[in-house]
C-alpha cells in the first residue's frame, strides 16, 4: 500500500485478446483506499471480470500500470506468491474441491505458506467457525447447500489474511435469500478481518451495498459514485 | 491435511479409472518380477550345477548325446585314461531310466534316456566314485559294491517318488532298498537314483559298458589340456565336454532368455505406461478449471507439476506392490502344483529383481505424468477458471 492509503491504483490499463480485436480493458483508471467496500458493475461484456483478473494478478496487461498493495504488477514476476499472500478469491460457482471434506479445502490456500499442518488446521477451523459451519469440518462439498458451499469458499478466501478480497459475482448461483446471508457475512467479515472487498455484480441491490460502485462500460470506468 | 496425503487422495477420485491404470502397470511389473523370479532361479540351479559336480570333464562316445542312456563305451577305457597326462581320477558310470511305482512293476528299458514325470534316470556308479558326480555325503548310508538290492535317491526325486531313508522302490521289476538319499545341488543328479555299476550293468545287460566316463584333472592341470589330450588319444571315438564349456552354453541360454524377458517386461511396460499417460491426461482435463483455482489461491505452478506428477507416481508405485504380489504368489503356487519343474526351479527372492522392478514403476510414473503435469502447471488461471 502507497502512503496515500490507497490500495488499488490503476492507470490506463489496457488488455485486448485475439489479437488486438476484443479490448477487455480500455484504458480503465480505478483507485480503492485500503478497507474499502466497492462493487463493480456493468453489462455483460464491459471489461468487469477482466478488472477482476488484473486486479488478481490472475492475467496481465497489455498497457498501462496496476499497483495492487504496494507492488507493481506489470513488472512483477512472482504473481502466484503476490495471489497466495494479498488476494482472496470468492467465484460465483464456489469452485471447492469435490474429493477434500469442507476443512481441506479451506486449508487449501495455506500449502504455499510456511504453517505447520496444526496451524492450518486451526486457522481453518477458526475462520469456519466464523462462517458458522464448524459442525460440517469433514463433510464433503456435494453434501452442502449452495449457501453452505459459499461461505466455505469465502472462509478459504480468508484463510491467509489477505489484504484484498475480489468477489466475483458471489450470489450469483444462490436465490436471493441465501445470497442476502452470503453478502451480509462478506459485509461483516470485510469489517472484522479489515481487508479490503472488491465485489463484481450486476445487481443493482448487491452493488448498493458497498461504500461505492464503479460503473464500467467498453472497459472504462465510466463514473464512480457512492452508495445511497 | 498434508500435500503428501493430498497427492494420495486424489488418483482415487475416479476409483475405476486408477483400477484400470494401476491393472495395466501392475501386469508389466508382475512379469518383470515372475520372469526375475524363475531366471534368477535357473542362474542359481546352474550354478549350483556347475559347482557340485567334481569331475571337470565327461568322456562320451563320438556322435552321442551326453545324457544318454544305455552302454556305449568299454568300461577298459576308465582305466586306460588314467594314464593320460593330467587325470587324477576317473568314473565310469551308466545311465539308464525307468519308471517306478510302489506297487507295479514295469521291465521296460528307457532309450530315451534323461528322466521325466514318468521316467526316472538311474545311474550305476562304483561306491568310491561319488564324490566325482558330486555326492560328498549321503543321509543314511550309501549302498555297497556288491549289494544287488540298495539304492540311494536324490532328494528332488525322493520327493517326487514319496520315498524316504528305508522305502522300498521297484526296479526293473526288483525291489530295491533306499539306503540313503543325497543333494548335491545339481538339479539333474538330485532327480535321479545311484545303484552300484555292476548291479545296472547287470540289470540292463551291458556288462563291462558305461556311458560316460567322468574325468578329474590335476590339481596344477589346465582342464580344456587334458580335454583335447584325450580327444587326441582316442580320435574320433571319444569326445569330451567341460564343465566350463557347458556353463557358456547355459550362460548363453541364460543370456537369451534375460534378454527376451526383459524385451516381454518392456513392452508390458509401454502399453501400461501409455494407459497411465492417458489416465493422467483425462484427470488434468477434468481438473481444469480446479487448477485454475489452484492457481488462483496462489499456488506455484512447480506446485501443481508436482501435485500432478506425484498422483502419477501413487498410481505406479501402488501397481509395483500389486504386480509384485502376484508374481510371488502366481510364482510359488504354480512350483508347487508343478512339482517336476518346482524341484528344478528355486524361484529366487535377490533384492534386485525387487528393486528393478521397483525403479521401472517409478520411472514409469515420473515418464507418464511429466507431459500431464507439464500441461497443467502451464494452464492459464484465466482460461482455466472458464473451462466447463
Amino acid at each position: 500500500m502507497n502512503n496515500n492509503g490507497n490500495i488499488i491504483e490503476i492507470n490506463d490499463l489496457k488488455k485486448s485478446y485475439d489479437n488486438g480485436k476484443i479490448k477487455a480493458l480500455n484504458g480503465m483508471d480505478l483507485v480503492v483506499k485500503k478497507g474499502e467496500f466497492i462493487s463493480i458493475m456493468g453489462p455483460s461484456g464491459s471489461g468487469k471480470s477482466s478488472l477482476l483478473n488484473m486486479i488478481g494478478a490472475l492475467d496481465t496487461a497489455d498497457e498501462g500500470s496496476i499497483n495492487v498493495a504496494g507492488i507493481d504488477l506489470r513488472k512483477t514476476k512472482n504473481l502466484s506468491e503476490f495471489r497466495s499472500k494479498e488476494i482472496g478469491f470468492v467465484f460465483q460457482m464456489h469452485n471447492l474441491i469435490p474429493n477434500l471434506s469442507v476443512i481441506e479445502n479451506v486449508e487449501i490456500p495455506m500449502f504455499e505458506t510456511k504453517a505447520s499442518s496444526n496451524e492450518m488446521r486451526e486457522r481453518a477451523l477458526e475462520l469456519l467457525k466464523s462462517v458458522n459451519l464448524e459442525d460440517k469440518i469433514d463433510q464433503k462439498p456435494t453434501k452442502l447447500s449452495g449457501g453452505e458451499r459459499q461461505r466455505v469458499a469465502i472462509a478459504r478466501a480468508l484463510v491467509n489474511h489477505p489484504s484484498i478480497i475480489l468477489a466475483d459475482e458471489p450470489t450469483g448461483s444462490l436465490d436471493s435469500k441465501t445470497g442476502a446471508i452470503i453478502l451480509n457475512l462478506l459485509k461483516d467479515l470485510h469489517s472484522k478481518e479489515n481487508v479490503t472487498l472488491v465485489m463484481v455484480t450486476h445487481e443493482p441491490y448487491v452493488g448498493n451495498m458497498a461504500e461505492r460502485i464503479v460503473n464500467v462500460l467498453d472497459g472504462k470506468c465510466q463514473n464512480i459514485v457512492s452508495s445511497p | 491435511m498434508s500435500f503428501l496425503s493430498l497427492v494420495v487422495k486424489n488418483p482415487f477420485r475416479n476409483k475405476t479409472r486408477s483400477a484400470l491404470a494401476i491393472v495395466g502397470i501392475a501386469i508389466g511389473i508382475m512379469v518383470i518380477v515372475a520372469l526375475g523370479m524363475v531366471t534368477g532361479g535357473l542362474e542359481n540351479s546352474t550354478q549350483s550345477t556347475l559347482k557340485a559336480g567334481a569331475a571337470e570333464i565327461t568322456i562320451l562316445q563320438t556322435g552321442s548325446n551326453s545324457f544318454g542312456s544305455g552302454g556305449t563305451l568299454n568300461e577298459s577305457l576308465v582305466t586306460s585314461i588314467l594314464s593320460i597326462n593330467g587325470v587324477k581320477d576317473t568314473a565310469g558310470i551308466l545311465r539308464a531310466s525307468n519308471t517306478s511305482t510302489t506297487t507295479a512293476t514295469l521291465n521296460s528299458n528307457s532309450s530315451q534316456g534323461g528322466f521325466g514325470p514318468e521316467g526316472v534316470s538311474i545311474t550305476g556308479i562304483d561306491l568310491n566314485k561319488l564324490s566325482l558326480i558330486g555326492i560328498d555325503s549321503v543321509n543314511g548310508t550309501a549302498f555297497s559294491n556288491s549289494s544287488t538290492d540298495e539304492v540311494i535317491i536324490g532328494k528332488t526325486s525322493a520327493q517326487s517318488l514319496n520315498k524316504t531313508v528305508g522305502d522300498t522302490i521297484n526296479l526293473y521289476g526288483k525291489d530295491f532298498k533306499v539306503t540313503g538319499t543325497f543333494e548335491t545341488g545339481n538339479f539333474i543328479t538330485d532327480a535321479g537314483i545311484m545303484m552300484p555299476l555292476s548291479t545296472l550293468q547287470n540289470l540292463t545287460s551291458n556288462k563291462n559298458k558305461v556311458s560316460n566316463i567322468l574325468v578329474k584333472v590335476t590339481d596344477n592341470a589346465n582342464v580344456t589340456t587334458v580335454s583335447q589330450s584325450i580327444e587326441d588319444a582316442y580320435p574320433n571315438q571319444l569326445t569330451t565336454t567341460t564343465a566350463e564349456a557347458t556353463a557358456s552354453r547355459i550362460n548363453q541360454g541364460l543370456s537369451f532368455i534375460d534378454t527376451a524377458s526383459w524385451a516381454i517386461s518392456l513392452l508390458a511396460i509401454f502399453i501400461g505406461a501409455v494407459g497411465v499417460i492417458n489416465t493422467m491426461i483425462m484427470s488434468v482435463y477434468e481438473r481444469t478449471r480446479e487448477i485454475g483455482v489452484l492457481k488462483a489461491v496462489g499456488w506455484k505452478d512447480r506446485r501443481i507439476l508436482g501435485m500432478i506428477l506425484g498422483e502419477s507416481i501413487v498410481l505406479t508405485l501402488i501397481a509395483f506392490i500389486v504386480g509384485t504380489v502376484v508374481a510371488v504368489v502366481g510364482v510359488e503356487l504354480i512350483l508347487t502344483l508343478s512339482p517336476s519343474v518346482g524341484g528344478i526351479i528355486k524361484p529366487s527372492f535377490a533384492y534386485d529383481i525387487f528393486l528393478r522392478a521397483f525403479i521401472v514403476a517409478f520411472l514409469v510414473g515420473v515418464l507418464g505424468g511429466l507431459y500431464p503435469a507439464y500441461r497443467a502447471s502451464r494452464l492459464s488461471p484465466t482460461e482455466a477458471l472458464r473451462y466447463e
